[in-house]
């Protein structure tokens, strides 16, 4: 311990003093408007509307975290050979490495399964979740996860490998202090509850449906939780056993990714293996999502709703089969990388013909400029974008050029926000009455979509042009004369664009819930059964009733046929609702586990292991089911 | 029964895709495995494996799926005492292939054997050590149903548990036939 360590740099310092601060602000207010009630519900509550929305609450408080990563690299990044606050060499590291980890997997997985929770039950006119403990145990896991990886930085250590810690580099040989630890179990604590989230959504889109919607009536974000639920419980394993064998190498001194037989590339595998499907886990709920929007404020069905399902199966097929298309410039050899890069071609077809059918569903249709179709028409010409950039890099010999540029960098944010960051926001603006009962703001809703997306194209289109001129990725500055500073200083107009743009989303969020009035059941007009329940969305919703479903978007029909819904009964019991803290105390006492594993204190590792495995039996003891048992006499 | 027994089908169909998530698990781990064995240094798969504590423990583990079942029998005909028995010996059997287990990793370590001698052993450790959680586990989950057993629960819930049970340790088992066949097979005939 020498004199450097106990000085932390200025903007750790930062966080310390807005942390001391915000917190004794916070519980101020919570106890000066007696919101404790409405905490301990939520922590209790296993009601999916309710975990749908901590999910986007947290996400988005995320969202605004990473974003100042954004920003602060944006202004190191402004002008050449600057120095700006902090952030150069290995704090820059830590910068894009916490943007891109917090992005993907506290941000955009998150608010997509909130979103999933929040609206899919309803679609399908099912009562709740399959397995409403489970639900609050998958947020409360996301939670936790999220809250140790997060921790790293107020300790001066955040993760530095990059959101895809490639190996060596992210071995203790060469980054020694605990960051990359935070960073392994974060991902694992938090991949668990995704993992459990996805079987949930699994289960009741298979199980839980209203009597008569056959799948093949179903809305398509449903159908893309579907395939995407799939996608997880394939994928997540993958890197579950990748970090644990990260785990083994960093803490117990194994080398399964470096040293003489150690393979660097066998992490790169593994992680592709999970990543791209992870990137189609992003995607595609977003399209889903957009095909519900893009349907109801066009006043048509879905145009070509078979081959909408078909392309959502083969995207999630193909996209097992071009992990290696992140490695052509490993050296897998000519063969691997034709074969990857003509199954990444094949990916562009079935993603075609959700554009065309997109456009096809527009056409003669009454087109209603809502903020959520806002999104939804900003979305089409954006994703293209970056779609024609995705399939240049499939060129594996372009991409020789084009691999760790500037350019990859504007090609994955043109997908990402293009199709996930829109596709969230449209879905939020589309569901806030399900959600909170209110319809935000139209004009602020305008000014947020036009800075946001004028502000990414701003920022992201220059993008391509500074990696074709050779400008790499993950690097702090640049040289002057080497014709990249006027690109990257519009870029840097764009991100504070786009940050303005977040701004008056905050402010819509807060203005609308000091005054809008609580709408109707159906305020958009909507086609599937989440409009046929009251606004927000009730606590048991079609506990008696559930309207019947005879054809696809049956809702629609029989509103504009008869101005009402028939009923009918549910023809199997639904879901038990329980109110319990265990989710959120097993959740938690995974944080001391992790801890204690990263510092080798295995005293609070194994106390807090014997508690977890408490906390199961403590749980088989409390089980709801049992009462059900017992009220039908014992059988 | 009609409405416990929908809700079970559902647990069911959750807890068969969880499985799912553990044979994804379970196979990556058998890739790493033989991607790395066996080693280009240090001791050969051959020199570590002693055949008769591999042969011991697969007939304790394989067996207690057998008496497992004769619990699930039991359940289904109401025949109390069968379903102590069977839970008892099942408990009995996994308790021997984990000392059997405990004995040969401590063997191995003794040897030189240990985690980091090279990726062969860190492969095998890696993913026996993680089937051998299973067990350990399992044998916790056991002795909490023996516990729900005495509380005289209603009948449906005991049964619904026990299989829920069941599905893991047969799954646990077939795991180790995949083991004794991929990580010791190839090396102790």
């Amino acid at each position: 311990m020498t004199i450097d360590h106990l000085f932390f740099p200025s903007d750790v310092i930062m966080a310390w003093i807005f942390t001391a601060v915000s917190i004794p602000v916070v519980t101020y207010l919570i106890l000066k408007y007696r919101k404790m009630p409405l905490i301990w519900e939520y922590l209790t509550t296993t009601n999916h509307r309710k975990i749908g929305t901590l999910y986007l609450l947290f996400g988005f408080l995320y969202f605004l975290r990473a974003g100042l990563d954004a920003l602060f690299m944006r202004i190191q990044l402004a002008l050449p050979e600057n120095n700006f606050w902090v952030f150069q060499s290995d704090k820059y590291n830590e910068l894009f490495t916490t943007h891109g980890t917090i992005m993907i997997f506290f941000v955009a997985m998150p608010m997509l399964l909130g979103l999933m929770n929040v609206a899919v039950p309803l679609q399908i006119g099912a009562r709740d979740m399959a397995f409403p403990f489970m639900n609050a145990l998958g947020f409360w896991l996301f939670f936790s996860g999220a809250a140790l990886f997060n921790m790293a930085f107020l300790l001066d250590d955040a993760p530095n490998a990059g959101w895809t810690a490639y190996t060596p580099l992210s071995t203790n040989t060469y980054t020694s202090g605990q960051g990359n630890d935070y960073y392994v179990f974060g991902l694992q604590v938090s991949g668990l509850g995704t993992t459990f989230t996805a079987i949930n959504l699994l289960v009741t889109i298979i199980r839980h449906r209203a009597p008569g919607m056959k799948l093949k009536r179903m809305p398509l974000f449903p159908w893309a939780t579907l395939v995407t639920g799939v996608l997880i419980i394939v994928a997540f394993p993958v890197l579950t056993v990748a970090l644990y064998l990260l785990m083994f190498d960093r803490l117990f001194g194994t080398q399964f990714f470096s040293g003489p037989e150690g393979s660097p590339v066998f992490w790169q595998h593994l992680f592709w293996i999970f990543g791209h499907p992870e990137v189609y886990i992003l995607a595609l709920p977003a399209f889903g999502i957009f095909s519900d929007i893009i349907s109801t404020f066009s006043r048509k069905k879905i145009f070509g709703y078979n081959s909408m399902v078909i392309a959502l199966c083969l995207i999630g097929f193909l996209g097992f089969m071009v992990w290696a298309h992140h490695m052509f410039t490993v050296g897998l050899g000519p063969m691997a990388n034709t074969f990857f890069a003509i199954t990444t071609m094949m990916i562009a077809i079935p993603t075609g013909i959700k554009v065309f059918n997109w456009l096809f569903t527009m056409r003669n249709g009454v087109i209603r400029i809502t903020i959520p179709m806002l999104f939804a028409l900003g979305f089409i010409p954006t994703f293209v974008m970056g779609g024609v950039t995705g399939v240049m890099l499939s060129v594996a010999a372009a991409d020789f050029q084009f691999h760790d540029t500037y350019f990859v960098v504007a090609h994955f944010h043109y997908v990402i926000i293009g199709s996930t960051v829109l596709g969230i926001f449209a879905g939020i603006y589309y569901w806030y009455p399900k959600i909170t009962g209110k319809i935000l703001d139209r004009t602020l809703g305008k000014w947020h979509f036009w800075l946001f997306l004028i502000g990414f194209h701003l920022t992201f289109f220059p993008m391509h042009l500074m990696g074709l001129n050779g400008m790499p990725r993950r690097v702090y500055t640049y040289n002057r004369g080497s014709d990249l500073f006027e690109l990257n200083f519009i870029s840097t107009i764009g991100a504070f664009l786009m940050g303005a743009g977040m701004l008056f989303f905050a402010w819509n969020l807060f203005k609308t819930h000091r005054s809008a009035q609580i709408v109707s059941n159906d305020p958009w007009g909507g086609r599937s059964l989440e409009w046929a329940v009251s606004s927000p969305s009730p606590e048991h919703p079609f506990e008696e009733k559930v309207p019947v479903v005879e054809r696809r978007d049956s809702f629609w029909y029989s509103m504009q046929e008869q101005g009402k819904t028939e009923e009918t009964e549910h023809r199997r019991p639904g879901p038990i609702a329980v109110k319990t803290i265990q989710p959120f105390i097993i959740a938690m006492l995974m944080m001391p586990l992790c801890i204690g594993l990263i510092y080798g204190w295995w005293w609070l590792a194994v106390m807090s292991g014997i508690l977890l495995l408490g906390m199961f039996f403590v749980r088989m003891m409390t089980d709801e089911r049992k009462q059900l048992y017992l009220s039908q006499g014992g059988g | 029964m009609q409405g416990a027994e929908a809700l079970f089908e559902d647990k069911r169909l959750g807890f068969f895709l969880y499985l799912g998530v553990e044979t994804v698990m379970f196979a990556t781990l058998f890739a790493t495995y033989l991607i790395y064995t066996p080693s280009s240094l240090g001791a050969h798969p051959s020199e570590v494996f002693t055949a008769w504590a591999v042969i011991l423990a697969s007939v304790f583990l394989l067996s207690s799926s057998g008496t497992l079942i004769l619990a699930e029998r039991g359940m289904e005909k109401k025949e109390l005492k069968t379903v102590l028995a069977g839970i008892v010996f099942t408990l009995l059997l996994a308790l021997l292939f984990m000392i059997i287990e405990i004995y040969e990793f401590y063997e191995y370590v003794h040897h030189g054997h240990g985690l980091t001698a090279n990726n062969f052993l860190s492969s095998f450790y890696v993913l026996v050590g993680l089937h051998a959680a299973h067990v350990f586990f399992g044998i916790l989950w056991m002795a909490a149903l023996l516990f729900l057993y005495t509380t005289k629960p209603p009948h449906g819930y005991l049964q619904e548990k026990l299989k829920t049970f069941s599905y893991y340790w047969h799954f646990v088992d077939v795991v180790w036939i995949f083991i004794f066949l991929i990580v010791y097979a190839p090396y102790i005939f």
